[in-house]
């Protein structure tokens, strides 16, 4: 198996993994076809209530796969989440720098457990003098904010968690 | 002097501030308007540094369609700052006074004249404003500025002329647009190799400075997204958002 279909499938058990913690699902079961002879079966379950701490966000992911060859290994709970897999990541536009409110000293536009409505502003990305403000795709509520005031982002970098 | 074609023109007494006054018409405009005001009293720089307004200076917004993505946006720090070098050397007479420090300041005399602003603006930042300030008259004192900035400068003690901020607006907007029409046209390339020929410190160590670092290097050129390059002791860097200190 390649390395990028390797960190593909492993990103889309976490993003199932995720689905699961956040609706507070028992148990999960995709088939995903990538061509005829080659698909991945994944059952995700959870055994205990929903955890409470936001740390333990790996939950008890059991994926099977079939076959061809055996897909078990993407599995590692404990590898490293890649947050711009999650269907919800607002990604930059550019290569620049974050500032989260309009000026130093101004309140945040957004805040963790705040609603939104499509075309607010989320943060500002800068480049060449020019402030870009990053206005909320759809409607949702701010779940994770990845990045913080002042940092360099890179281009197609996850900077909320939108949902 | 003449007025380009398509863009709307908007002469203000008096408003809060032109960038503000952007933001509030972005959504209703058919076409690019500059809206400029004969006094401001709320003017801003970025990041919500104050912009003195002591009367008689030049202050001045374009506002625009968002032109492409954010990247696009962004080139247009370019074409602003060699429009503003033109306008200046056209009612100047004084063309090798000026210089163009990253991305869009234009120096007089080594000194900072103006100061040129981008935000997008409207409904899912669907305008672009390019805010455009000019000490014509005055400039605040070097206490104003950071320690290690180049210092504020005016038009008038740089050069002796007085210039009048309706005349000002005539020439930069003319010569705004000839640099959208070019960019539109022919993209980034000629855009990058005039502002180069006007570049300050080309060649030279300069250091950025970003909200959480700072790098030293020499100033090799301009990428194709607009991005400064310095040769550091690490290597090379292209470096999209950061001040420049010479």
């Amino acid at each position: 198996m390649s390395k990028e279909k390797h960190d593909a499938d492993v990103a889309f058990i976490k993003a199932l993994a995720e689905l699961l913690r956040e609706n507070d699902l028992t148990e999960l079961q995709v088939k995903r076809d990538y061509a005829e002879d080659d698909s991945l079966n994944v059952r995700v379950s959870r055994h205990h209530p929903a955890p409470v701490q936001h740390k333990q966000v790996a939950p008890m992911a059991q994926p099977q796969a079939h076959a061809p060859g055996p897909r078990t290994e993407a599995a590692a709970p404990e590898a490293p989440e890649d947050p711009a897999a999650h269907p919800g990541a607002v990604t930059s536009p550019m290569v620049g720098t974050v500032y989260m409110q309009a000026e130093p000293g101004a309140p945040a536009f957004i805040s963790v457990g705040q609603s939104v409505k499509e075309g607010d502003t989320l943060l500002i990305v800068e480049a060449m003098k020019t402030m870009n403000h990053i206005p909320a795709p759809r409607a949702g509520t701010i779940k994770r904010i990845l990045v913080e005031d002042g940092a360099p982002v890179e281009y197609g970098a996850p900077l909320v968690i939108l949902e | 002097m003449s007025w380009p074609a398509g863009y709307g023109r908007r002469v203000l007494d008096e408003v809060d501030s032109t960038m503000t006054e952007a933001a509030r018409v972005a959504d209703a405009l058919a076409g690019p308007e500059w809206i400029m005001a004969r006094r401001q009293s709320a003017a801003r720089g970025r990041r919500g540094r104050p912009w003195r307004d002591p009367g008689g200076n030049f202050a001045a917004t374009l506002v625009m369609r968002t032109p492409g993505g954010p990247g696009q946006a962004a080139l247009r720090s370019f074409t602003t700052a060699l429009a503003l070098r033109e306008a200046f050397a056209a009612l100047t007479h004084a063309p090798e006074a000026l210089a163009l420090k990253w991305p869009n300041d234009v120096l007089v005399n080594g000194g900072k004249a103006a100061g040129i602003l981008l935000e997008t603006v409207g409904a899912r930042g669907g305008s672009l404003a390019i805010g455009v300030g000019v000490n014509l008259i005055s400039a605040p004192g070097a206490d104003a500025v950071e320690p290690g900035a180049v210092p504020p400068v005016s038009l008038l003690a740089e050069t002796g002329l007085r210039i009048e901020p309706e005349a000002m607006l005539d020439a930069l907007a003319t010569a705004f647009a000839a640099w959208e029409d070019r960019l539109v046209t022919y993209g980034f390339a000629p855009v990058r190799t005039a502002w180069l020929s006007h570049a300050a410190r080309l060649g030279e160590v300069v250091t950025a400075r970003l909200p959480q670092d700072r790098i030293e290097g020499i100033f090799e050129t301009v990428d194709e997204s607009g991005a400064i390059v310095l040769k550091t002791a690490q290597g090379r860097r292209a470096i999209a958002a950061a001040d420049i200190f010479f």
